[in-house]
């Protein structure tokens, strides 16, 4: 953090253009920070306050443009792609869907202050064959609220920003702890969710082949079941032959149609 | 992870007494080695909001 403003200093807009730019293309870069450390500069006078915000919307604006058309003509695999680093891909893209089907185009208004669907806004919205011009005006205001208001934290938190550029150790430290802390917490978080992962590896598993083999000896006791959710938006989308859907987030009421007297076959994409 | 779907759902069917196994691979698996394959019905096809 105390090297941060310097740097603010040295390369000014073109960092913020770069950063908030690969932020909206879906890197995970401090754009927040890079923003509220901006907003102390324009506060000491050191940047311009209408040069950092046309650099941080015309990054944010030509980042979310590349992944809108990307979104438009790749549809549901960018999505993927882009949630590939999340625990559960599938959950990610429907979380993300579901934030259009409550809020519609307001998604865009707020979604970049949600992590997850900061990134996926742009590319659901070109999926979605949104025009591209009501796609500008949403997402201008939706990047000029986001660079607004974390400009607006620096600007009024630039007394603390230029405390500890004087090097005021306890500050510094105290950064360092929340940092730290932050750092444990979500460790402890990831490690908790890979622990219920782990869980799932006692279900047996069958390789295709072998399957294929006892479809052909004997198919009346078993019943393949497909669990996919996202394959089902895809229009000409196949599934394995004979197989029966069940939504895996609502399980409660998918079991009541499913044949106990047969071994199930589960598979997703 | 891998299977991340299958896995949760089998377990949780194995949880409530199906016997419930995990296709290793899933679809795109199936579809290499040759699997059968049929279209999702229309009707079982979810659709999205459109903005067009």
């Amino acid at each position: 953090m105390n090297e941060l403003l310097p740097i603010m200093v040295r390369h000014g807009y073109g960092l913020i253009f770069a950063v908030l730019m690969a932020e909206a293309l879906g890197f995970p870069l401090p754009a927040s920070i890079a923003m509220v450390a901006a907003g102390a500069a324009i506060a000491s006078h050191t940047l311009w306050a209408p040069g950092v915000i046309c650099a941080a919307l015309l990054g944010l604006l030509l980042g979310d443009s590349i992944l809108f058309w990307l979104g438009r003509y790749s549809g549901w695999a960018l999505l993927a792609l882009l949630c590939r680093l999340s625990m559960n891909p599938e959950t990610c893209i429907l979380r993300s869907a579901e934030s259009f089907y409550k809020r519609g185009k307001g998604t865009l208004l707020i979604g970049k202050f949600i992590p997850g669907l900061n990134a996926m806004a742009a590319p659901l919205a070109g999926s979605m064959n949104m025009r591209y011009v009501q796609f500008l005006e949403f997402d201008v205001i939706g990047a000029s609220l986001y660079s607004m208001s974390y400009l607006l934290v620096g600007y009024l938190a630039r007394d603390l920003l230029a405390a500890i550029l004087r090097g005021i150790t306890a500050a510094g430290r105290a950064m360092e702890v929340a940092i730290g802390v932050a750092l444990i917490i979500y460790a402890g978080y990831r490690v908790i969710q890979f622990a219920n992962y782990r869980r799932y590896d006692l279900v047996p598993r069958v390789q295709v082949k072998d399957l294929i083999a006892r479809i052909a000896s004997d198919s009346q006791h078993l019943q393949i079941v497909d669990v996919r959710s996202h394959g089902y938006y895809d229009k000409g989308a196949e599934r394995i032959a004979g197989s029966i859907r069940i939504e895996p987030n609502n399980l409660e009421e998918e079991i009541k149609n499913l044949p106990k007297e047969k071994e199930l076959y589960l598979y997703c994409t | 992870m891998r299977e991340a779907t299958s896995a949760r759902v089998a377990y949780l069917l194995r949880e409530k007494g199906f016997s419930a196994f995990v296709i290793v691979g899933g679809l795109s698996t199936w579809r290499k080695a040759g699997g059968h394959l049929e279209s999702v019905p229309k009707d079982d096809l979810v659709k999205l909001p459109s903005f067009a």
